[in-house]
């Protein structure tokens, strides 16, 4: 698992800096929530993935959250294929929750039911300079 | 011209010839193939072709000296136009999804996609991952066309001659339409370097670019002096630095895949 998941959607993470990565976008950088339930859809698309998740509340309620993810093909540099995440997989996402209350978030990290953990996607690492 | 004219005939048939055998990059496959009509020190520090990712990161977006990417500057000597331009690119209506960015841009891509350069004779191409339009600097010693000839494009009209070991490209004609250079969205911050005025450029720009590998052929230094009265009083000169990316394979993208309405996204590309 990458040290820093950072990409458009300027993830937090404990290696990323929170104050460089604000912006007026739909999603509030300086909230986390925390969705467990099943993947309900995974499309593997660009310019953004995107993943549904059916999270039930205490009183067994379901709400479907949708979840943007990077470019990808940013995620295929970083761990993801288009088979990483299939409806019905029990995972926890967090996300950035958007600012006007609808049930959708900029995916931080996503834990996969064998215990993966795995950012949003991110830029290839620079390789060593010789 | 005369040499890079004859330089690159053999430069693509060894960048076919790489793409059969998976793996065209290392300088050392394409050296042996064309020095036998090219002075090997000539070679070296001539090739472009491969596949290049701009360095630094969102946290480090100029990268580790000496090789750092120019940042862009906090207070840009615009124009009353270039100022009211840029304000208008801030706004989210002032961005439209999946609309083409332009030379400047396609020279940096945030770091975060590859372009492909592809040498042939007559033209160097420059394919860039998030699609939209190629780059194409003509090597054949032509000129710009005359002003009134001159078709207004999303890349504009590139010329490139060598100068001793550099490359040096000339652009005009672009429509100026194109998004600001130093970022996707209206308001998308994607480094600590985005927290900057947005960079508009009108259809006055004029892109002089002085192209040269440095680091033994690891990384291009591409020089971008960027001339637009119309927007800025005075050129903006930033560098940027590429990495050669043998590693990296170009992906499709197409930028509709996803389509969702702009508020509802980050940054559409």
């Amino acid at each position: 698992m990458k040290a820093t998941t950072i990409f458009l959607l300027a993830a937090f993470t404990a290696a990323a800096p929170a104050a460089a990565h604000h912006s007026f976008a739909p999603f509030d950088r300086s909230k986390e929530v925390t969705l467990t339930g099943a993947v309900k859809e995974f499309q593997w698309t660009n310019p953004h993935a995107w993943i549904q998740i059916m999270v039930k509340d205490d009183q067994g309620r379901e709400t479907e959250w949708d979840i943007e993810c990077a470019p990808a093909n940013m995620m295929a540099r970083t761990g993801w294929n288009k088979s990483t995440i299939k409806p019905g997989d029990a995972v926890v996402a967090t996300v950035n929750p958007m600012r006007d209350g609808r049930s959708s978030g900029a995916l931080v990290t996503i834990t996969l039911p064998d215990g993966t953990v795995l950012g949003p996607g991110d830029a290839p690492k620079p390789l060593p300079i010789r | 011209m005369q040499r890079m004219s004859a330089l690159p005939v053999r430069t693509t048939l060894v960048f076919l010839a790489c793409v059969a055998l998976a793996g065209c990059d290392s300088p050392s496959r394409t050296t042996p193939v064309a020095a036998a009509a090219t002075p090997a020190a000539t070679l070296t520090t001539r090739d472009f072709t491969g596949v290049w990712i701009a360095i630094g990161t969102f946290d480090d977006p100029a990268g580790p000296p000496p090789w750092s990417q120019t940042l862009w500057p906090s207070n840009p000597p615009f124009t009353e136009w270039g100022a009211a331009e840029s304000r208008r690119l801030s706004e989210p209506q002032g961005f439209t999804p999946c609309s083409p960015t332009g030379p400047v841009f396609a020279m940096w891509e945030l770091g975060l996609f590859p372009i492909q350069i592809l040498e042939s004779p007559g033209q160097l191409v420059i394919i860039r991952e998030t699609g939209g339009m190629p780059r194409r600097i003509y090597t054949d010693g032509r000129e710009h066309p005359p002003p009134e000839e001159l078709e207004p494009t999303w890349m504009g009209h590139s010329i490139g001659r060598w100068q001793g070991d550099v490359f040096v490209v000339d652009t005009v004609g672009t429509n100026g339409r194109a998004r600001a250079m130093n970022g996707v969205g209206a308001n998308v911050q994607v480094s600590v370097d985005d927290a900057k005025p947005r960079l508009p450029t009108s259809a006055e720009l004029h892109l002089v670019e002085r192209w040269r590998l440095v680091a033994d052929g690891q990384l291009f230094e591409d020089e971008l002096t960027i001339s637009d009265p119309k927007t800025y009083t005075e050129p903006i000169i930033v560098k940027h630095y590429f990495q050669r990316r043998p590693d990296i394979d170009m992906l499709e993208f197409s930028c509709a895949d996803t389509p969702r309405p702009a508020d509802e996204t980050i940054a559409e590309q």
